[in-house]
């Protein structure tokens, strides 16, 4: 620590925007990227569509157009992916700003769940039996988040 | 680094982070001079091209328009992280262990010395996990305080790093017309999420504590 203080401001800022670089250059583009070749697939085969009138009766609950549900299973995936499958919708026009405000905080509490299974679960050594459990909570959370957002905030 | 390590929290690690809570909560966004504190403000805009649209152009879509959205994606993700390695540097992260550790007893049920272990988790998931492991096998953690705890890490894994890589862009958008699309703040979407991981954390002790009066029936009636 006291060897770290000795740096100089700039330098640690450098170095936390090197950390973003990679971040960006390494997950962000490429899962952004598979994000929007999806929204394209689906657009093009009318599956977004077929998703959007399905989910419509849930996502209407929390302020949202159905097309809404595709950001939400987007995110077990990937959090980057889901912000590219937000972006890609707002473009389209599907969702608003509004959409966004509600869809922010819920697309990061069920977020990468997939993944963070492995990294954390895993590493933890969280008993098997649990699993749909903490599944089950971090979508309820999204939920949650989502209802409190559309009511309170937008 | 030790699981439960403790360091002496100065003022000045006080001061990082109200500086990082005012940062990022959007309150002082502004052109006028106090805009200097506020992160959308200094992150600035892109410029435009031949009078309207900005460099990614419009109407485009698939693998190509993805690229160049990520493009714009970039320069918020390396400003944040960038931000935060210095807020860490003036022990911001820090003075909110030393904060948060007390609270975590009537919030979740979890001893103080998981304070590290939590927002060591709010930066990055593998040292959450890793920190979390440590406590288990220095008997810091009983069984029911480690799946709570790990609960808590699991929704919105990695928070901080995570929502400022990717989802602080989503404040930045704008209509048509040119004003700001999202018309909530950074800090407030933050907030929110936090929230949430603690009521998640709380779910799970709630169905523990069920089971746990189940079993017991159950072994009454054996």
């Amino acid at each position: 620590m006291a060897q770290a203080s000795k740096k100089m401001i700039t330098d640690v800022f450098v170095e936390g925007a090197r950390k973003g670089w990679n971040i960006g250059a390494m997950s962000t583009i490429p899962n952004v990227m598979m994000a929007f070749i999806i929204i394209k697939a689906l657009n093009i085969t009318g599956a977004l569509g077929a998703l959007g009138a399905l989910f419509e009766p849930l996502m209407i609950l929390v302020g949202l157009p159905g097309e809404g549900a595709a950001v939400i299973m987007g995110a077990i995936m990937s959090m980057g992916g889901a912000v590219g499958i937000v972006m890609g919708l707002f473009s389209e026009g599907i969702l608003t700003g509004e959409h966004i405000a509600i869809l922010a905080p819920a697309i990061y509490l069920c977020g990468s769940t997939i993944q963070y299974a492995g990294r954390i679960l895993g590493v933890i050594g969280t008993r098997g039996s649990l699993y749909p459990i903490m599944f089950a909570i971090c979508i309820a959370n999204s939920f949650m988040a989502m209802f409190v957002m559309n009511l309170f905030f937008v | 680094m030790s699981a439960t390590d403790d360091q002496k929290v100065t003022l000045g690690n006080y001061i990082a982070l109200a500086f990082a809570v005012a940062f990022f909560s959007g309150l002082l966004q502004s052109n006028e001079w106090y805009g200097v504190f506020d992160f959308t403000t200094l992150n600035g805009t892109f410029g435009s091209i031949a009078g309207s649209g900005m460099f990614r152009g419009a109407g485009g879509d698939g693998a190509r328009d993805g690229f160049l959205f990520a493009l714009t994606l970039v320069p918020t993700c390396m400003f944040a992280l960038g931000m935060i390695n210095v807020l860490e540097h003036y022990g911001a992260l820090k003075a909110a262990r030393k904060l948060l550790s007390p609270l975590l007893r009537p919030l979740m049920g979890l001893p103080g010395s998981a304070g590290l272990a939590m927002i060591g988790s709010l930066q990055n998931t593998d040292t959450g996990a890793g920190l979390t492991k440590n406590l288990i096998e220095d008997g810091e953690l009983n069984q029911e305080e480690a799946e709570i705890f790990t609960a808590f890490q699991f929704s919105a894994g990695a928070t901080i790093v995570n929502f400022f890589s990717s989802g602080a862009v989503l404040f930045t958008l704008t209509n048509a017309d040119g004003s700001m699309a999202v018309p909530t703040s950074i800090g407030l979407t933050v907030g929110i999420m936090f929230i949430f991981k603690i009521i998640g954390a709380n779910v799970l002790r709630l169905i523990l504590k069920a089971q746990g009066k189940k079993v017991n029936a159950q072994a009454k009636v054996a």
